[in-house]
């Protein structure tokens, strides 16, 4: 279900083949009126709220796609934030740490991870357990912890 | 619960490790970031986020919604424990109208460590609150600014009104060792709690 919606404004956006249809053209590429796309906070419509409540500040999330350059077709189409986003999340990075190394908020963040897996560009690796808090879980970080001198 | 019959993402990727968190909330002032950055592997690394006109209202009992915005900073770090699991540390500052920001703080957070100066310990009522009613596993820790309390333990957890269950410990919020230790106590009464026995 999350991964369902593309907001209207990724739509012109989302690489045609991931719905099976032909690679987007040179032409489609080249057009400014795809290029010319507005902010973050714009293109949020000011969305800080509402998002995907399993995306959480330590959500991971990577890049689909591994070893996209910024200029590949696809890429160099996206706003240059959300972008940066995909190309950052070639490693693993929880959300709050997109927003602290993109300078972004932290809600704008939620907003345009949500609206880039719903794309196709990134995995956000939610989990299906409610609550990680099994004694094994704390038991290792206990252990991690014990180590540091 | 429901694990076995879907196994969680996370572990069938090794590459994307398994996040926890604790929480370290507290006043202004109170040495959260110090905390935060005495124990991480990286240097804290600070995030924003806007309230909500809601989030306002709610606060402001009987004033409207008003057209302000308040930007609430927030600090992290982060201990990798091993490669598939990774500690974050969340420092928040510990107002109530913050509120809206720790559920999503809270949530799946393996605890709390609510950081106090003895000299300002009303300025941690609203975080030992919180927590005392989401039920989420917390110590208080007290800073102990100048290698000093003002105040002795016993008093310190007298005045705050907490359950003998809940841990008061002291600890050096400059010191990564001191800090190590403090966050074990913390596990420790977590640990008791997701085994099912009475903590402490
Ligand atoms: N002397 C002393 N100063 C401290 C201690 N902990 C924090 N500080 C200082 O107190 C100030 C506030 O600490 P900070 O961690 O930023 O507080 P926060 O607002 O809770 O994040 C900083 O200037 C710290 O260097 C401490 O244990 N002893
Ligand atoms: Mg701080």
């Amino acid at each position: 279900m999350p991964d369902g919606r593309i907001r209207p404004y990724l739509r012109a956006l989302v690489p045609v083949e991931r719905f099976g249809g032909p690679a987007p053209t040179a032409a489609v590429t080249a057009d400014p009126a795809i290029t010319r796309v507005p902010r973050p906070f714009v293109l949020t419509s000011g969305r800080v709220t509402g998002t995907d409540p399993t995306i959480r500040l330590e959500t991971q999330v990577t890049a689909r796609y591994s070893g996209q350059r910024w200029d590949s077709p696809e890429l160099s189409r996206l706003p240059s934030e959300m972008r940066n986003i995909v190309l950052l999340c070639a490693e693993p990075f929880s959300v709050a740490e997109i927003a602290a190394q993109l300078r972004l908020q932290l809600g704008v963040t939620k907003v345009l991870v949500g609206d880039l897996r719903a794309a196709g560009y990134l995995d956000v690796h939610v989990r299906n357990s409610a609550d990680p808090s099994t004694p094994d879980v704390i038991q290792r970080v206990i252990d991690g912890l014990s180590a540091i001198t | 619960m429901d694990l076995a019959q879907s196994p969680d993402p996370i572990r069938s990727r090794p590459s994307v490790p398994l996040p926890v968190k604790i929480v370290v909330a507290g006043g202004f002032g109170v040495g959260k970031t110090t905390t935060v950055g005495a124990i991480s592997d990286i240097a804290p690394l600070t995030t924003e986020a806007e309230m909500t006109e809601a989030a306002l209202g709610i606060d402001n009992l009987g004033v409207e919604s008003q057209k302000t915005t308040t930007t609430v900073a927030m600090d992290f770090g982060c201990v990798t424990i091993d490669q598939s699991l990774k500690l974050y540390l969340f420092g928040t500052p510990g107002q109530s109208r913050f509120g809206f920001m720790w559920d999503d703080l809270a949530h799946g957070a393996l605890g709390a460590l609510v950081v106090v100066d003895s000299n300002r310990l009303d300025d941690c009522y609203p975080a030992i609150d919180y927590f005392e009613h989401t039920g989420l596993p917390f110590i208080v820790g007290v800073n102990a600014f100048h290698g000093q309390l003002t105040h002795e333990l016993t008093e310190i957890r007298w005045a705050l009104a907490i359950s003998d269950q809940i841990p008061v410990v002291r600890f050096d919020a400059r010191e990564r060792t001191s800090v190590r230790d403090a966050l074990l106590v913390l596990l420790g009464t977590a640990l008791n709690r997701a085994l099912g026995e009475p903590s402490g």
